[in-house]
């Protein structure tokens, strides 16, 4: 089942909410496709970034039912060849996911 | 969700690794465990896989498979370890070399950082990797394996500082001998060599190296991280 990129920006602000619950962040983030998730103005630091893909993975395996995979290299390549940007943002993340579960 | 504590075993089917899952089963544990080859540990508490640590897409799964059974993994033991016959540096080609690194080097890291993932989510968790007396030996013929167990000392000492923010530790235990089929590999000369130069030469029991697993994963330890534990060897 493909992720629209709306979609999959619901999931990634259900993580953050999840992340600020869990205390992993220290403020509540207002999540548009501009907020930055890695790189400079990031409310995550390296562990939190870490902790936020790894929960959104687990978010996508219970959206789609299969066994999804995010290889943080693949999403880097992904930005510098759509972007070349010294940083990653939220819309970014949810047109990867759009374009990684195209196909299941 | 099960209350018994899970614990992952790398390299469980034989050895140390072997010896360990055993242990774990009668302390009440779940344990995952995994090896390039079958086992023969027959338990309901007993989950084996046949991977080759070596290898990050076959980890990446397996570790996944755990969680979804699992849902959390409280302490992880990497075991899986090749020990390669005794040559000198000088006559050691790529194709013995590069399987000691695989295995050793790359094995442990794909498989520390996939359970990371896991207990930096959890906010816990107890990681212990294995080194080797062969470290602090500097034996002539050693030297593809000892530099690839040195490695796992240096790497495991920046997880420590990598995940201490999330309350999870990462320890090493340097075994002396234990009479197995990968010690055997090193051959009756380096083994013997070796065993002149321990502080205490007999070969360890398994009970031995539990008991240091046991302190590393006590709740009493969580602030001990980053640390060797030499048996056998004063160093």
């Amino acid at each position: 089942m493909q992720v629209s990129k709306e979609k999959a920006m619901e999931i990634i602000a259900d993580v953050f909410e999840s992340l600020f619950r869990t205390e992993s962040i220290e403020s509540k983030v207002d999540v548009n496709k501009e907020t930055v998730v890695l790189g400079p103005g990031s409310p995550l630091d390296s562990i939190g970034f870490v902790t936020f893909i790894t929960e959104l993975e687990d978010r996508l395996i219970d959206e789609t039912d299969d066994d999804i995979y995010l290889i943080i290299n693949d999403i880097h390549e992904f930005n510098i060849a759509s972007y070349t940007d010294q940083f990653l943002a939220v819309g970014v993340v949810a047109e990867f996911i759009e374009k990684l579960t195209e196909e299941l | 969700m099960d209350k018994k504590p899970i614990i992952v075993i790398t390299g469980a089917s034989k050895g140390i690794g072997r010896g360990m899952a055993e242990y774990y089963l009668t302390k009440g544990f779940l344990v995952a465990g995994c090896s390039r080859g079958e086992s023969t540990l027959n338990s309901e508490d007993y989950m084996h896989s046949q991977i080759d640590v070596g290898n990050e897409r076959e980890v990446r799964k397996w570790i996944r498979s755990i969680k979804k059974v699992y849902k959390r993994i409280d302490a992880l033991v990497c075991m899986a370890a090749y020990a390669p016959a005794n040559l000198l540096l000088t006559m050691t080609s790529a194709a013995h070399l590069e399987p000691v690194l695989k295995t050793n080097i790359a094995g442990t890291y794909y498989v520390c950082g996939e359970v990371a993932k896991i207990m930096m989510q959890q906010r816990s968790g107890r990681i212990i990797t294995v080194s080797s007396m062969a470290v602090g030996l500097h034996e002539v013929g050693t030297s593809a394996y000892a530099c690839s167990k040195s490695a796992i000392v240096e790497m495991t000492k920046i997880l420590a500082k990598e995940l201490a923010p999330v309350g999870v530790t990462c320890n090493i235990i340097a075994p002396s001998i234990y009479q197995s089929e990968g010690v055997d590999a090193l051959g009756d000369e380096v083994i013997e060599r070796a065993r002149e130069k321990l502080t205490f030469k007999n070969n360890l029991e398994i009970e031995e190296l539990c008991h240091v697993v046991d302190f590393y994963i006590a709740p009493e330890s969580k602030q001990i991280s980053g640390q060797v534990t030499h048996l056998g060897l004063v160093c």
